[in-house]
């Protein structure tokens, strides 16, 4: 036990992961997400659109059904927005961190010795948008895997180079 | 004994015999509804048609058996370390594996393989959720030479060098599979014990869903419902009837007993566990032999099971899961130990950690969770019940005390579960106690931890509680609700270990 004492006297000196400052994603990454929901909308609308000219049962209930979307529009764009929000990464000298959730706030942190690979992804419409995705893969399976959207091409390039780095240094 | 792994050398040559079953059952499998249909006209077709189609078929299968016999060629190359799989007629397909990546090498023997005497060898790496290199067709000797050159390969690379000393060290090798006494033999006795208190639920279900199912054909067959017939209670007066729900139950419940017993004795007959350089050995089986190899330092999550009855039997149940590819069939990859009793355990667990692994400081999960986990369990089922509960009644009147028992069942359980839920950390290990009546421990490293997430709700933030969940290459372990403060700081020690040290997590 007395070993375990001196430990906690460390742990409070140690570097906190709490009060890490957080960089936000890029602005025109709401663009992004704003272009595929309404994209993904659209197709939903034009296809419940088709249902309703091909069935005149369902012509009395055209009122109600366009309420429902329209309250499910509103939900999935606020929620989208507030997932927006609080999607942060931030890049230690030891690990990389992010931060997601909507009602929750998950921080997930890797180590860099533990990162198995890092990979580059751009998207079609975040092409237009000069943006990027960084997927950071680990060991730990699906849940402990990390994705960086709405980096800035140039800015992704360089974390990818300096994750490398730090791989490399660790092999 | 051809234990010279440097040159290409085929399989058995039985492995054909054994390639021509595994290729017919491919087709069978691939071809049954054809098959079926033909056996249902059996007699309107040709006999002699079908004779000559089947010899023609068996010939094809045979040929190809044959040409994928002398194709399949196995290596391992001690300049490289890889071991090298080649096989396929056209397609030909080379497989590399590096040694060091090599996880876990099984010796598998299924019924045809058992008829002609050859074994079936799987070598599995971390990279990939199937198995990597399988050679069919084996002979004993042969398979346990290979496994013994594919797993201590990574060590004994200066050795190879000298071919002399190589060989001389081969032998040695060999000797001591042979002499190694099992220091572990899981008693007859302890399997009855496991046998009998474990997996209760699971069976329960299984079983339950058999009997609904015979009731239902009977129904449709008779077209009597047995459940709800009327005579039953003119046989059997009201006095009566108490008595025999409760020999029903009886029964149901011997059987889901007598079921996991037999279940039990045959995966798990001769258990038995050897230490060999460091690693362990198990092979087990009544009817499927298998063999596996556990290597310490590829070990992820230990878990070690026991409830009321087998503490008091003093036999417990342990799994081990090494590192996959974190897919879905993580599963199959844990190694179960069914039967030890404490001191086994003991001897199992300082194999694997050099120590025994002791109980650190204990951290809670705050009352909500438990709130939380009847909220789902009970309040969301009743909520579903109040909607549905007029048009239940009339078929069932005694719905409601059917309900108040599965309250009180589900509540026990929840409050148990919330009364075993601990995390215990110590410096070097952490162990997450959990369950409501099989209690389980599950024990990891800090150093085998890949990646950490902690998460809180937006309404916990005042009280301060919150989540953790510790990614392994074996698999997750949450920890709900607990002391945020205390869990960050854990976080942040953890980290600190990891990102200092270079330590081996597989």
């Amino acid at each position: 036990m007395e070993d375990f004492m001196n430990e906690t006297i460390d742990t409070t000196q140690l570097p906190k992961f709490e009060d890490v400052v957080f960089s936000i994603l890029h602005p025109n990454y709401w663009k992004v997400t704003l272009i595929s929901l309404a994209v993904f909308f659209l197709v939903l609308a034009i296809g419940v659109g088709l249902v309703f000219y091909f069935n005149e049962d369902l012509y009395p209930f055209i009122y109600q059904l366009s309420i429902v979307f329209a309250v499910l529009l509103l939900l999935v764009f606020y929620f989208s927005w507030i997932s927006f929000k609080k999607k942060g990464f931030a890049f230690r000298t030891h690990d990389v961190l992010f931060r997601h959730g909507i009602i929750a706030t998950n921080t997930l942190v890797i180590p860099y010795n533990r990162v198995q690979h890092v990979a580059l992804h751009e998207g079609f419409v975040s092409r237009f948008f000069g943006l990027a995705k960084i997927q950071i893969f680990t060991a730990g399976g699906n849940s402990s895997d990390i994705e960086i959207p709405g980096i800035a091409k140039e800015e992704a390039e360089n974390i990818k180079q300096l994750l490398m780095g730090k791989i490399q240094k660790q092999l | 004994m051809g234990s010279d792994f440097n040159q290409p050398q085929r399989q058995s040559i039985v492995g054909i015999l054994v390639m021509f079953v595994y290729s017919l059952q491919g087709y069978a499998k691939a071809l049954w509804p054809i098959l079926v249909i033909w056996i249902f006209k059996f007699d309107q077709i040709n006999k002699f048609y079908l004779l000559i189609g089947i010899i023609v078929v068996f010939t094809i299968v045979g040929i190809v058996s044959y040409l994928r016999y002398l194709n399949f060629t196995f290596y391992i190359d001690h300049k490289n370390g890889e071991f090298i799989i080649t096989e396929g007629i056209f397609n030909k397909t080379k497989t590399t594996i590096q040694l060091y990546k090599i996880q876990q090498v099984n010796i598998n023997q299924s019924l045809i393989q058992r008829l002609v005497g050859v074994y079936e060898l799987a070598v599995d790496t971390a990279g990939s959720n199937k198995k990597e290199g399988d050679i069919r067709a084996i002979s004993h000797e042969l398979a346990l030479d290979l496994k013994v050159r594919l797993l201590e390969n990574e060590n004994k690379k200066n050795v190879n060098n000298d071919d002399s000393i190589s060989t001389s060290d081969e032998i040695s090798i060999e000797k001591t599979i042979d002499s190694e006494a099992p220091f572990i033999k899981i008693s007859f006795l302890s399997l009855l014990k496991i046998g009998i208190t474990s997996n209760y639920v699971k069976s329960f279900f299984v079983l339950l869903a058999f009997f609904i199912t015979l009731f239902d054909h009977i129904k449709q067959i008779t077209g009597r419902d047995i459940l709800h017939d009327e005579n039953i209670e003119d046989y059997v007066d009201k006095s009566q009837i108490a008595t025999t729900f409760l020999m029903l139950f009886v029964i149901f419940f011997l059987a889901v007993i007598i079921i996991n017993l037999v279940k039990t004795i045959f995966t798990y007959f001769d258990y038995k566990i050897a230490r060999q350089k460091g690693s362990l050995l198990l092979s087990y089986g009544l009817l499927n032999a298998k063999s596996t190899i556990i290597k310490p330092e590829k070990v992820q999550i230990t878990s070690i099971t026991q409830n009321y009855f087998q503490k008091k039997m003093n036999v417990l149940h342990l799994k081990i899961k090494q590192a996959t590819g974190g897919e879905k069939e993580d599963h199959k990859l844990a190694i179960e130990i069914p039967g030890c009793d404490k001191l086994e355990k003991d001897s199992i667990l300082k194999l694997l950690f050099q120590k025994i692994p002791e109980k650190g400081v204990m951290l809670k999960p705050n009352f909500r969770k438990l709130g939380f986990s009847v909220f789902l369990t009970i309040g969301l089922p009743l909520l579903g019940f109040y909607f549905v509960r007029d048009l239940i009644i009339e078929e069932l009147p005694t719905i409601d005390y059917f309900v108040l028992l599965f309250v009180l069942f589900i509540g026990i359980i929840q409050f148990f579960a919330f009364k075993n839920t601990r995390l215990y950390i110590n410096d070097d290990f952490l162990i997450l106690q959990s369950g409501a009546w099989d209690v389980t421990n599950k024990i990891i490293l800090p150093s085998k931890i890949q990646a950490i997430t902690t998460s809180q709700l937006f309404w916990h933030k005042n009280i301060n509680i919150g989540s953790l969940t510790l990614h392994t290459a074996g698999g997750n372990i949450s920890f709900q609700l607990g002391n945020f403060t205390a869990i960050k700081q854990y976080v942040n020690l953890w980290l600190y270990e990891m990102e200092t040290s270079d330590s081996n997590w597989m």
